[in-house]
């Protein structure tokens, strides 16, 4: 097991420098640059544009600027933000527990209303509940969530007047637990319920599947309770698909919601990276992929690993 | 509210917006009647007159996020938004646009004797005078040693937003505390703002990089208020600063500046009450504004000019100057362009009437010429010069001379709903003059970026007509000379050059190099009035329309004025709520 970990993570090397080359690659490729913004500055001068291109390393070429990147980043420098005039880390710093926050609370949240809707479904499958679930969940997976988001803060910011519209806090008070989960309620639900349709949708399919089967028969025969049936022998063996899926989703921790962030003007690392996006401000960029591909790789080891503790057969060579 | 009728605009709008933002270029959308203009500032003015409260907060939405406010970085205007309540430099500009002292006793001329010139008339020395007394926010006191270090440091941090002005400085001499003896190497003309805010010295002189300190964030200056937290992506807290040179102002306690999203979400959290004021709003959404008893529009004009450039060389990557372009090359057929475009229904239809039909380089502020006009829309005057300089119908209705269709293509930044709807009435119109035109559109990281290797067609020379807007500051020197001067003509030599529309012309060269080599403010008045109308003479572009600034607040802010040259928030010191 120790072995397979420690082989798998340094096949990740390599694949992750590609990723990295990749990205270099397909971003610089992308027409445009981070000076744009200087255009339209009554002041800027065309001997200012030269000295900022130079200032940032833009005027180097790109092989050279790729390497210069990858040398600062693992040694810990992950560049310079064009826009911010900050250390790139420390942006990350300080965006990553807004997004840690959100995702966390979406996360667990997904979770734990989505297990007990998928076990009741499959069990009582074909019943009114079923049914219910079924429509609401498709309907909220085909949803996109800038819509959903915005109807949302149409009805429960506007209309009703219940919720605030956006932010994480009300700005210039002091922390207060109440006002943030006042701001935390919408955000969450318009992420929850189209995962929530995921991940009812992956266990339903995949209890039907278990409780069909010779063991679960063999469990109900010899007389165990709904609960032990259900929960120790069904669930367990029907869980692989939603772990796999579970733990890949891992990684948006870090990520952030894009669009959910940009609705509700959350300080997160979503609306970081689509700020710096629109600013070809490619150090942050970089850092942030950078990190959300090592973690993908490192969440589909976590993914397999726990296969492993859930069906002993899978054996790990 | 009525639900039906709100839902389907914000969430389209909503949805828009998003995709907008990836494209929407930084300068400030904006667009007024001078009417309206007039009406707020009287209204602004009347508020003022009676005696404002004290205290309270105004929670102000910008919708896009400052990213630094040391001014020494910031190029964004909303981090001019936020920082105007707070750095200050020695003179600026006010709404009418004649210069006034902030932190100097006056602005030096040479009338005044703060202006001297060398004896051969080529260098120049300008005296200031601090106002006695003056203190940081952190009470230390600002002195002439301020005056230096500022320059000293734009011209040593690479990272510097720009050295317009300071690299024309020869040396600073202070012969005592309050005094700045600030030598040219040249005639340098927009002296008056070339310090538009000082840096402090004992805070930073200790600091190797500026980035890396917290000056980056929460500049220490001499303003109404201090920043006391920085939340990024979120909040900007700014508290009175109790140091402030005018008793008794601030009236505000706070300010608070909150990042939202997009204008759209500012719009609705200024109805509900979220916030009390707003920057920036886009000339289609007044209408909806002024619907509200509870919110006031706040109208200024600016010197942002939409326009249609014009290339003049020939279509081509790299554009060589010296080949005419075919079609645009000759003066008529620009001259019939113009006559061609019906710039007041733009005007009208697509903005609402907030903004000023176009009709010159640089409409605002002590250099405008108000006698300065453009061709009028005349689509038969438009016919007449098209048949004149031989471009004929053909069978098909588009116009043609020795094998060559009338046949142009007209770039704008993707995203933006006004210019693009600009762009299908030309269509339109010009079809019927028999011209061809032809929409390509480009994210504006591409259109605008300004830079030869990223490949802007205005930069090689890749373009026909180009739809953008850009701005004059309130002395055009600058802009004059990149843009107009033969000398800034784009090439594989000087790629960043900014005569795009590839304009030469020994005379105006000329007059260019003479305003920019004087002082004289009265001369160089008359010599930009003619540099503005030998432009409109050469027709290298079509001036659509004169944008404004439109900023929003609740009825309960009082004490805001509209400003032609800086931001809204250039007077927070007067910003007061009703009691």
């Amino acid at each position: 097991m120790g072995r397979y970990v420690a082989r798998r993570l340094i096949q990740a090397v390599p694949l992750l420098l590609l990723i990295s080359v990749a990205s270099f690659a397909l971003l610089k490729a992308a027409p445009g640059g981070p000076l744009a913004a200087y255009e339209s500055n009554p002041l800027v001068t065309a001997e200012d544009m030269a000295r900022l291109r130079s200032a940032f390393g833009l005027d180097q070429p790109l092989p050279v600027q790729y390497v210069t990147w990858l040398s600062r980043f693992v040694l810990g420098d992950w560049g310079y933000s064009y826009a911010y005039h900050q250390q790139v880390l420390g942006l990350i710093g300080e965006r990553l527990p807004n997004t840690a926050y959100l995702m966390g609370t979406v996360y667990v949240f997904t979770l734990l209303v989505a297990i007990p809707i998928g076990i009741v479904v499959a069990i009582r499958q074909y019943s009114w509940f079923d049914h219910l679930t079924t429509g609401a969940t498709f309907a909220f997976l085909s949803t996109p969530t800038f819509w959903l988001g915005l109807l949302l803060i149409i009805v429960f910011g506007l209309q009703l007047g219940w919720l605030p519209l956006g932010g994480i806090d009300t700005p210039g008070t002091s922390f207060d637990v109440v006002d943030r989960l006042r701001h935390l309620v919408l955000p969450v639900l318009t992420l929850s319920l189209v995962g929530l349709g995921r991940y009812t949708r992956y266990l339903r399919a995949s209890m039907l599947e278990t409780i069909h089967n010779d063991y679960i028969r063999t469990a109900w025969a010899k007389g165990l309770n709904e609960r032990g049936v259900v929960l120790r022998h069904a669930f367990k063996n029907a869980a692989s698909p939603l772990v796999t899926i579970a733990a890949l989703d891992l990684p948006e921790l870090f990520v952030g919601a894009l669009v959910t962030e940009q609705i509700f003007g959350w300080p997160g690392m979503g609306r970081l990276f689509w700020d710096a996006a629109t600013r070809f401000d490619y150090p942050i960029l970089m850092g942030i992929l950078a990190v959300s591909s090592g973690l993908i790789v490192f969440a589909n080891l976590v993914a397999d690993v726990m296969y492993g503790y859930l069906d002993p057969r899978i054996r790990y060579t | 509210m009525n639900w039906t009728s709100v839902r389907v605009p914000l969430v389209i709008a909503g949805a828009l917006s998003i995709v907008a933002t990836a494209c929407a270029p930084s300068t400030a959308p904006s667009g007024a009647s001078p009417a309206a203009t007039a009406a707020a500032t009287a209204a602004a003015t009347v508020a003022a007159t009676a005696a404002p409260a004290r205290g309270g907060t105004v929670v102000f939405a910008v919708w896009q996020e400052p990213t630094t406010l040391a001014p020494i970085y910031a190029n964004q205007t909303v981090a001019g938004v936020v920082g105007d309540a707070v750095t200050e430099g020695l003179a600026m500009t006010d709404p009418e646009g004649t210069y006034v002292p902030v932190l100097a006793k006056s602005v030096p001329t040479v009338a005044n004797g703060g202006v001297t010139l060398s004896s051969d008339g080529k260098k120049m020395t300008v005296k200031w005078e601090l106002q006695p007394g003056l203190k940081w926010s952190d009470g230390k006191p600002v002195t002439s040693q301020d005056i230096v270090f500022t320059w000293q440091t734009y011209m040593k941090d690479p990272k510097a937003v720009s050295r317009a002005g300071f690299s024309e400085i020869e040396k600073i001499d202070t012969p005592d505390d309050v005094t700045a003896l600030v030598a040219y190497k040249s005639l340098y003309g927009p002296y008056p703002t070339n310090f538009y805010a000082l840096l402090p010295k004992h805070l930073l002189e200790k600091e190797a990089d500026i980035s890396k300190s917290d000056y980056n964030r929460k500049p220490l200056g001499t303003g109404p208020f201090k920043i006391t937290e920085f939340k990024a992506g979120d909040s900007i807290v700014a508290e009175r600063n109790e140091n402030y040179r005018k008793p008794g102002k601030p009236y505000l306690d706070k300010i608070i500046f909150r990042s939202v999203p997009s204008s759209t979400v500012a719009i609705a959290q200024l109805k509900a009450g979220e916030v009390q004021g707003m920057w920036n709003l886009l000339e289609s959404e007044t209408p909806d504004i002024e619907k509200e008893p509870t919110l006031k529009l706040s109208f200024s004009p600016s010197n942002s000019v939409e326009r249609i450039e014009i290339n003049l060389a020939e279509n081509a990557d790299p554009a060589d100057p010296s080949k005419p372009h075919p079609i645009l090359g000759d003066v008529r057929v620009r001259r019939a362009l113009i006559h061609a475009t019906p710039k007041q229904q733009l005007v009208d239809k697509l903005l609402f009437g907030k903004a000023k039909v176009g009709s010159s380089v640089n409409p605002q502020g002590w250099a405008a010429d108000k006698t300065v006009t453009q061709e009028p829309y005349d689509p038969k005057k438009a016919d007449e010069l098209l048949d004149q300089a031989g471009w004929t119908k053909g069978p098909d209705g588009i116009r043609a001379k020795g094998g060559v269709k009338m046949s142009l293509t007209i770039n704008t930044t993707t995203g933006n709903k006004t210019r693009e709807q600009v762009e299908q009435v030309l269509v339109d119109e010009w079809k019927q003059r028999g011209i061809e035109l032809k929409i390509v559109n480009m994210p504006s990281s591409v259109f605008l970026s300004g830079s030869w290797d990223d490949k802007d067609p205005r930069q090689r020379g890749t373009y026909d007509l180009a739809l953008y807007t850009t701005n004059a500051a309130i002395d055009p020197g600058v802009h004059m000379s990149q843009r107009y001067h033969s000398r800034q003509i784009p090439t594989a030599q000087n790629k960043s050059g900014q005569n795009r529309v590839r304009i030469s012309d020994g005379e105006l060269d000329k007059m260019i190099d003479e305003a920019g080599n004087s002082i004289d403010q009265a001369k160089r008045k008359e010599l930009y009035g003619k540099i503005f109308r030998k432009i409109n003479e050469i027709a290298p572009a079509i001036w659509l329309y004169e944008r404004g600034r439109i900023d929003a607040f609740r009825t309960n802010v009082l004490g805001w004025v509209p400003h032609a040259w800086g931001n809204i928030t250039w007077n927070t010191e007067d910003w007061s709520l009703k009691k």
